[in-house]
């Protein structure tokens, strides 16, 4: 669970940190991509082909959400920015109730159903495809923002949305571009891990408050997430084995709550400046 | 004057409701009941997010707080609910307090995760703490509000008490409104660094509101729960923190009359549109899209926009006392 968390967090810090907005409808992208795939492969269409389909279309309604809606509250509080991104979430979520009903749904796993026996434990096949895929993403993603010029304007906007813009830069379509990225990565952890999980269109928040929770350990850069997800995983894990499961979100989202206090008790010194 | 007028008019309005619409079916006496605990959670939310303009994800969790020590304190110990009511309200009012002192220093986004987080804690512990709570599966056996031992047997009865609350609650806010606290909020509002050297405490300001906030929703709860007879965590997730920042907008944020509007507009329309029930979600989402992009001042300020148009321009309208939240870049 490790991997989703990472990616779940990286998608908010990507748009974050171009669009400085954080979104609150995070988790339905996940679950959008994930029921979008079974949707698909349980329509015929090959697996090989429905991940890619499933991501484009991940992509462009998370472009869609941000010119359409986002764009028109950019200058508008961050109290109403939030409740926008929640509205946002709201009305996904109804879509997918209205789309795939209230039926829990899941995948075959994408190669084989067997476990491998490592050291004693049992890993499922698909766990392997989940880690492969996070850690191919993150080269991708590395690669982009490092050595392509999108990736590059898009790190410009997110140091300086005003000098990014003075210099040349089309902010909006880089915005935009986070926008979709996000929407992307969200969907693409929602379908490598929906063949361990059963989806259903309310499943999202958990995911989402996960990545919160990530970020805020992590920090708002690429590297601290994405390394805070892995770390939130293994954490969740240790819970579930040494405590009870019952109270292994319970412990998760103290984490959440007592890391925001301390960063906010100036140790960190963003809580001065307003929002993050 | 005027004002008198009206409000011994709503009164007289809301005291015969019951006996009008109860003749109809006694069903309705319990929609009303549940549309005024709403109001409840709705106008004191106001108080933290209109007024104060501290976000809050997470009002449900104090909603829980409240009807979970009410319904434990009824079921397990048997003791009288008005004596629970008033437990339920300071135990919600305490932990805000412990809480809140940690919270409310916190800002933005940081603020919203933080109650969105704290929502998640409260429902994930009260689910499993299954020999105190009922788990998962709830708390059943609730006994109907009684007040010194005399029992409100009926929805028709129990409709007076709440709503004698509602009125309660409503005004107190009204009052907190226009008090000199009010105008700290405001002022704490529009910007906490001017407000800090004009000599305003504002952590404890918000810490303060924050509280009493929660010991309104925490009384809801309490209602609630004696209303039910039943409670599961599943009536205080976040999904019911969301809903009640649907009213808030809806109804105009920072208004105290909007969020009112806003929960009678909102639990009215599912009895209308019961048959369309896989719409709701759906439509809840459509409808605060809507409204923030084209009403950003809710349904109040849309009413008040056509009561000036009726009556021409020279009248001055219904005073709103305040800016909405929406609309008006703060500066960070």
């Amino acid at each position: 669970m490790g991997s989703v968390y990472a990616l779940i967090a990286l998608s908010l810090v990507i748009v974050y940190n171009v669009s400085k907005v954080l979104c609150f409808a995070q988790g339905e992208f996940f679950v959008f991509g994930a029921l979008t795939m079974i949707f698909l492969t349980g329509h015929g269409v090959p697996m090989p082909l429905g991940f890619p389909l499933s991501i484009i279309l991940a992509l462009l309604l998370g472009a869609v959400v941000e010119r359409v809606l986002i764009k028109r509250v950019q200058t508008a509080s961050i109290g109403t920015v939030i409740t926008m991104t929640v509205a946002v979430s709201l009305f996904l979520r109804g879509a997918g109730l209205l789309i795939w009903g209230r039926e829990s749904h899941t995948l075959p796993p994408f190669s084989s159903a067997k476990s491998l026996s490592v050291m004693g434990a049992f890993l499922p096949v698909q766990v392997l495809w989940v880690i492969g895929t996070t850690v191919l993403v993150l080269l991708v993603i590395w690669w982009f923002f490092e050595r392509t010029l999108p990736g590059l304007a898009m790190r410009a906007c997110a140091e300086n949305r005003l000098a990014a813009n003075l210099v040349g830069i089309t902010v909006w379509k880089a915005t935009l571009l986070a926008w979709a990225w996000g929407a992307a990565l969200g969907a693409l952890a929602g379908i490598v891990v929906s063949p361990l999980i059963f989806v259903q269109y309310v499943s999202g928040t958990m995911p989402m408050l996960k990545g919160f929770t990530a970020i805020a350990i992590g920090g708002l850069g690429t590297v601290g997430s994405v390394i805070a997800g892995f770390l939130l995983g293994i954490i969740e894990a240790f819970t579930v084995g040494l405590v009870s499961s019952k109270f292994a979100d319970a412990v998760v989202f103290t984490i959440l709550i007592l890391v925001l206090l301390i960063r906010s008790s100036g140790r960190f010194g963003s809580s001065q400046n307003g929002g993050m | 004057m005027k004002q008198k007028g009206l409000w011994l008019a709503i009164l007289f309005l809301l005291a015969l409701l019951p006996v009008i619409i109860g003749r109809i079916s006694p069903y309705y006496n319990s929609v009303l009941i549940l549309i005024g605990i709403y109001i409840i959670l709705a106008v004191s939310l106001d108080l933290l997010v209109g007024f104060a303009g501290q976000i809050s994800v997470g009002h449900a969790a104090f909603f829980a707080i409240g009807a979970y020590a009410s319904g434990i304190l009824t079921v397990k110990k048997e003791v009288p609910p008005l004596l629970a009511l008033v437990s339920g309200l300071i135990v919600s009012g305490i932990v805000a307090w412990i809480i809140g002192r940690a919270v409310m220093r916190l800002k933005g986004y940081y603020l919203g995760m933080a109650t969105l987080g704290l929502n998640a804690v409260v429902v994930t512990i009260i689910t499993g703490l299954e020999s105190i709570t009922g788990g998962a599966s709830g708390l059943l056996g609730i006994p109907p509000f009684s007040l010194f031992g005399v029992a409100l047997p009926t929805h028709f009865h129990y409709y007076y008490f709440v709503w004698a609350v509602v009125v309660m609650v409503f005004a107190s806010c009204l009052a907190m409104v226009k008090s000199s606290l009010g105008r700290t909020l405001i002022a704490l509002h529009s910007d906490e660094e001017a407000a800090s050297t004009m000599g305003i405490d504002c952590p404890k300001y918000k810490l303060h509101v924050f509280v009493v906030s929660s010991m309104y929703a925490g009384l809801a709860g309490s209602l609630f729960a004696h209303y039910m007879g039943f409670i599961a965590p599943s009536d205080f997730d976040i999904f019911t923190s969301v809903i009640l920042l649907v009213m808030l907008f809806l109804g105009g944020v920072g208004t105290i009359y909007g969020p009112a509007l806003g929960a009678i507009f909102l639990k009215l329309l599912p009895e209308v549109t019961y048959q369309f029930q896989e719409y709701e979600l759906f439509s809840y989402g459509l409808i605060l899209i809507l409204v923030i992009i084209f009403m950003p001042r809710g349904l109040l300020g849309l009413f008040t926009k056509l009561w000036q148009r009726w009556r021409g321009p020279d009248v001055s309208a219904p005073s709103l006392p305040l800016k909405s939240v929406n609309g008006e870049a703060q500066a960070e």
